[in-house]
Formats: C-alpha cells, sequence, structure tokens
C-alpha cells in the first residue's frame, strides 16, 4: 500500500487531536495539523496551524483561511474531527476541491492506492461503504474510531488568522449543567417514551446511581417530549454507545435506537408490552410495568452495597 | 423576504427488507419526507411569522420519480409553503452530497432571488449532514450549521447555534444558508384544511437539463450492505412479579 504523504488533521477537542493525529500517522506520511483548544495540545505533528482557544471567536471566521491552506498544500488525505464545526469545515474543503466528504465513518483504511471509509445509512439498516471520486479523500471522523499515538509536542506552530465577509459573532455562551459521557459508561440506562410522564424518570437515574451508570434517552424523549436534553439521546443520529450492560427501559426498539446500542455487550429491555421489537434485540428482557420493576431492582442494587 | 427550504424524500427505514446476499430491498419501503427536513420547512414558517407573515417561503427537492408524486407534493405543501419546486432524475435518486448540492445549486439559481437557503439536519437516510454546508458553500453564501434558533432581521439573520460546549450567537448577513437542528421546534401537523388547501398550490418539475445541471459525483459506493447483527440470547420473563423481577436480577447482579 502506498501511503498519502501529506495527512491534514482538523480537530477543536484534546482527543480529537490525539486521535486523529493517530489515524493520520498511520495512513500517512507527514501530517499537518489545524487545531483549536488550548496552544499546547498540538501533539504528532510537523507543523500545526492554531485558531486560538475560541472562547471570544467563531471556529467558523477560520474556514477561508483552512480552505487557502488545503489549496496551497493540496493534502491528499484530510481528517476532520466530526464536531458541529468540523462538519461545516470539512463540506467548505470538499466543495472546494469537488469530492463528497465521507462522514461519520466507523472504519477508514487504505486498500492498495485508495482509501475506503465504512458508515451506517437507512438509520442502521445497512452499512455503506465508499471512497472518494477523485484522489483527495476528506473524511470527518468521530470519537474512538483512531487510536491516539505516543504524545510528542507538535513542530512549529503558526497562528491562523480570522477572517470570513458576512458572518459576525454576538456571544458565546458555554453550557450549563454537567456533561454526560454516554460513550463512555459502563452502564447505561435507557429512557423511552414508556415512562409516561416526566416526573417518573427518577426510577431511571435511581436505577442508574444504583449502578453507578449514566442515563441516556430514546429520540422522542429528547426531542419531542422534551424530557432530556438532546446529547442525552442515543441512536445513530445521536450518541452511539457502547457499554457492558444497557438497560432499555419503555423503548419499543426502533432500528434507529437499536443501531445506536448494537454495540453493547448485554442488552436488558424492559417493556409493557409483550409485542415491543426490543424483545427480539435483548438478551434479557421482562414483561411488565417499569413503575414496578425499576424501583425493584434499584433497592436490589442499593442493598447489595 | 424569499426563504427556499430544501428536502428530501426517502424510504421508510423500518420497511426496509434484506435480501439473502445482505443487500437492501427497497421496493417495499413507503416514501416519505426526511423526518429532519420538516425542522427546516416549519423554521421557514417561523421566520415568516416573524417578518409579520411578509415574505415568501418555497419548497425544493431533488430526486428521481418520486419527486414528481402527487401525495409526497402534498405532504410538503400541507406544511405552509407556498410553491413547490422539484429536479428529477434516475440518477439523482442515489446522488451523493456533493452531486446533490449541485443540483440544488442549480435550482437555486433558476428560480432566483432566494434571500435564504433553510435546510435539516440530514437526511433521513443517509445522514451525512453535509448537503447544506456543501450547497453554502457552492452558493459561496455565508453558512452555518447547527443553527437551534433564528431571529429574522434587515438584510441579515441572528443565529443561535448549539455546539458542543455551548451556544454561539452570530449575526449572518443575506443571502445565506443556515442548516437547523432537530430540536429547533417541533413542525406542525396539518390540518385537513392545509392537505386539501396543498392540492391547489402551484408546483414545477423541471429536468436536469432544464436546470443547467449535470450528475458529477464526489463519491463511489463500493456497497451498501446489512450490517451482522449482535446475536442476542432473548431471554424473556413474563409478568411484573416479584419471582421474575429476582430472575432478572439474577441474571443482571452477574454483570454490574
Amino acid at each position: 500500500m502506498s501511503k498519502a504523504q501529506t495527512v491534514l488533521v482538523v480537530a477543536e477537542s484534546a482527543s480529537g487531536i490525539a486521535e486523529l493525529t493517530g489515524g493520520a500517522a498511520v495512513l500517512g506520511e507527514v501530517t499537518t495539523l489545524i487545531y483549536a483548544g488550548e496552544k499546547n495540545c498540538a501533539v504528532n505533528a510537523e507543523t500545526a496551524y492554531y485558531l486560538g482557544d475560541l472562547r471570544d471567536e467563531s471556529f467558523l471566521k477560520y474556514i477561508p483561511a483552512i480552505i487557502s491552506l488545503v489549496q496551497e498544500r493540496m493534502p491528499l488525505l484530510i481528517l476532520v474531527e466530526a464536531t458541529r464545526n468540523g462538519r461545516l469545515v470539512a463540506a467548505a474543503i470538499a466543495a472546494a476541491v469537488g469530492v463528497s466528504v465521507l462522514t461519520d465513518i466507523m472504519e477508514l483504511k487504505a486498500e492498495g492506492d485508495q482509501i475506503l471509509g465504512r458508515r451506517m445509512v437507512y438509520g442502521g439498516a445497512a452499512i455503506k461503504t465508499e471512497k472518494s471520486a477523485r484522489a483527495v479523500t476528506v473524511a470527518c471522523v468521530g470519537v474512538g474510531v483512531f487510536e491516539a499515538g505516543k504524545e510528542q509536542a507538535a513542530g512549529t506552530v503558526i497562528a491562523l488568522e480570522p477572517g470570513a465577509p458576512g458572518i459576525r459573532l454576538v456571544e458565546k455562551r458555554a453550557k450549563e449543567g454537567k456533561k454526560v459521557n454516554l460513550s463512555a459508561a459502563k452502564f447505561v440506562v435507557g429512557v423511552g417514551r414508556g415512562f409516561g410522564n416526566e416526573d417518573n424518570l427518577a426510577l431511571a437515574r435511581d436505577l442508574a446511581e444504583s449502578i453507578g451508570g449514566e442515563v441516556g434517552c430514546s429520540r422522542p424523549v429528547a426531542e419531542e417530549a422534551k424530557w432530556m436534553p438532546k446529547e442525552a439521546y442515543i441512536g445513530v443520529s445521536g450518541v452511539m454507545i457502547k457499554p457492558e450492560l444497557y438497560i432499555a427501559c419503555g423503548i419499543s426498539g426502533q432500528v434507529q435506537h437499536m443501531t445506536g446500542v448494537n454495540a453493547s455487550k448485554t442488552i436488558v429491555a424492559i417493556n409493557k408490552d409483550k409485542g415491543a421489537p426490543i424483545f427480539e434485540k435483548c438478551d434479557y428482557g421482562i414483561v411488565g410495568d417499569l413503575k414496578t420493576i425499576l424501583p425493584a431492582l434499584t433497592k436490589k442494587f442499593k442493598d447489595r452495597r | 423576504m424569499k426563504t427556499l427550504v430544501c428536502y428530501k424524500l426517502v424510504p421508510e427505514e423500518e420497511e426496509i427488507e434484506v435480501k439473502r446476499d445482505w443487500t437492501l430491498d427497497l421496493t417495499k419501503a413507503q416514501w416519505k419526507i426526511g423526518q429532519y427536513d420538516l425542522n427546516a420547512v416549519e423554521a421557514g414558517m417561523k421566520v415568516k411569522e416573524e417578518s409579520g407573515g411578509k415574505g415568501d417561503i418555497v419548497v425544493l427537492t431533488v430526486g428521481g420519480e418520486m419527486v414528481d408524486n402527487s401525495k409526497l407534493k402534498k405532504a410538503i405543501l400541507s406544511r405552509g409553503p407556498a410553491q413547490m419546486y422539484g429536479i428529477r432524475d434516475e440518477a439523482l435518486t442515489t446522488a451523493d452530497s456533493y452531486t446533490t448540492a449541485s443540483v440544488l445549486k442549480a435550482g437555486i439559481e433558476k428560480i432566483g432571488d432566494v434571500d435564504l437557503v433553510l435546510c435539516g439536519e440530514g437526511s433521513g437516510d443517509i445522514y451525512a449532514q453535509q448537503v447544506g454546508a456543501v450547497l453554502g458553500a457552492l452558493l459561496g453564501w455565508p453558512t452555518v450549521n447547527a443553527v437551534s434558533k433564528i431571529t429574522p432581521g434587515y438584510g441579515k439573520i441572528t443565529v443561535e447555534r448549539s455546539l458542543e460546549d455551548g451556544v454561539e450567537v452570530l449575526e449572518v448577513d443575506l443571502p445565506a444558508v443556515a442548516c437547523v437542528t432537530t430540536d429547533i421546534n417541533i413542525p406542525r401537523i396539518p390540518t385537513m384544511k392545509d392537505i386539501l388547501g396543498a392540492g391547489k398550490k402551484p408546483f414545477t418539475i423541471w429536468s436536469l437539463a432544464e436546470v443547467g445541471a449535470e450528475v458529477v459525483s464526489g463519491s463511489e459506493t463500493i456497497s451498501t450492505l446489512a450490517p451482522d447483527q449482535t446475536a442476542r440470547l432473548k431471554i424473556i420473563i413474563e409478568g411484573g412479579s416479584e419471582e421474575s423481577i429476582d430472575v432478572l436480577y439474577n441474571h443482571m447482579r452477574k454483570l454490574v
């Protein structure tokens, strides 16, 4: 296999920088990094271009500068962290070079002289294998696809200048509340519409607490009922989880959701509807009322401690 | 202000069947408007309401023969837009994000005088979350994604972007492209009156040649196959009695 000579990595989180430069080292010879965040986060790159900490500026203001760099350096492989800003800059790069971005890839590998990406489509009903139609490949990469390499401080660090016509930053507000890290949780309790009302969510939180887990939910719970924030929603278009144990409560088992939990080691389903599709996709299922079952389980796990 | 909302027709994923060779059979699936696009249409209607009811809302889609399906045309128009445009070609059924964006761009230029283009977060089938952003770049207009609030202004819009670590408020000059999040609003459910009224609204279907576009793909699909499903034990316990909860707990306690 012939390696891409220069790989350009665009990332805005420390873990993104570490993982994507790790992937770049496997797929290419020389890594150039474009990054934001803490200045000393630049690792494993010959040259690093710094966008600043972005506390008082929008990532979007740097897109023209990033495009100029791409046009000047002409890298054959560009890896972009799959954040919301990342998706936008990946699209701008793709439009500039005339390719489609391989987004949310689960795997990116070189086969012969081509780079193939695999991703989920149709709400998880299928996996699509695709490649760029031209010599340049642009891929948007999420957490956990590549392994971080051994960290070595970057060579030269050069500051990039912001400047995008037609867009002005008015203000930035940091997110309130604690960050839930569902994708790293060992145990996850999933909340579905079957909870009936928001007050019953305490039952799920209690169970999660008794086993040291986190609480996530199905799409309707976050987006229609708005009982939980969007970040808590598990599914193809939300968070993909891979816990030791996933306990789906009052969740029917739609393809979208089940694909998001498919990597769970064990799935337990609690649902009063015997015909719910989730019972076809779980390891252990119980047909009954979650309002009785959850407190009973919580008590048993608490008593054990 | 003229707002154009892009949408995509997609197969109902619950009705996609897997063939013996792990390829997909879409022939039995019903088609629908991509669920994330409904938020974009609703956002367009809200922009109009907040502009004192002034301005036009039109919708544009590109795709295969479904573009001309009268039920689906009514479905989109019943949600409020004044007019529907479609660009139809069989080659667009499997178009990738670059092709889709290029053809949408040609359509938008043909329609003319568009001030604001709204897109959903991603398509309901492929969900690459790219088309709106690529479209904005190809048009050369200011482009924002992850938009969870839009306030129309004079020659500009003010948007809130929901990012991983907080919210960013931006002023964006028009014309612009904005891709909205799925939690920006709850799309309205059309009433019977809306549905009947939709049948009287104008629609225009163009061929690729009529908008002066061609299919130039930015990616090649090697295969689209059903994934391996993790084998599950499927041990189902009936009833929520104390004994059955005990049985479940005994399975679970070994795992925690």
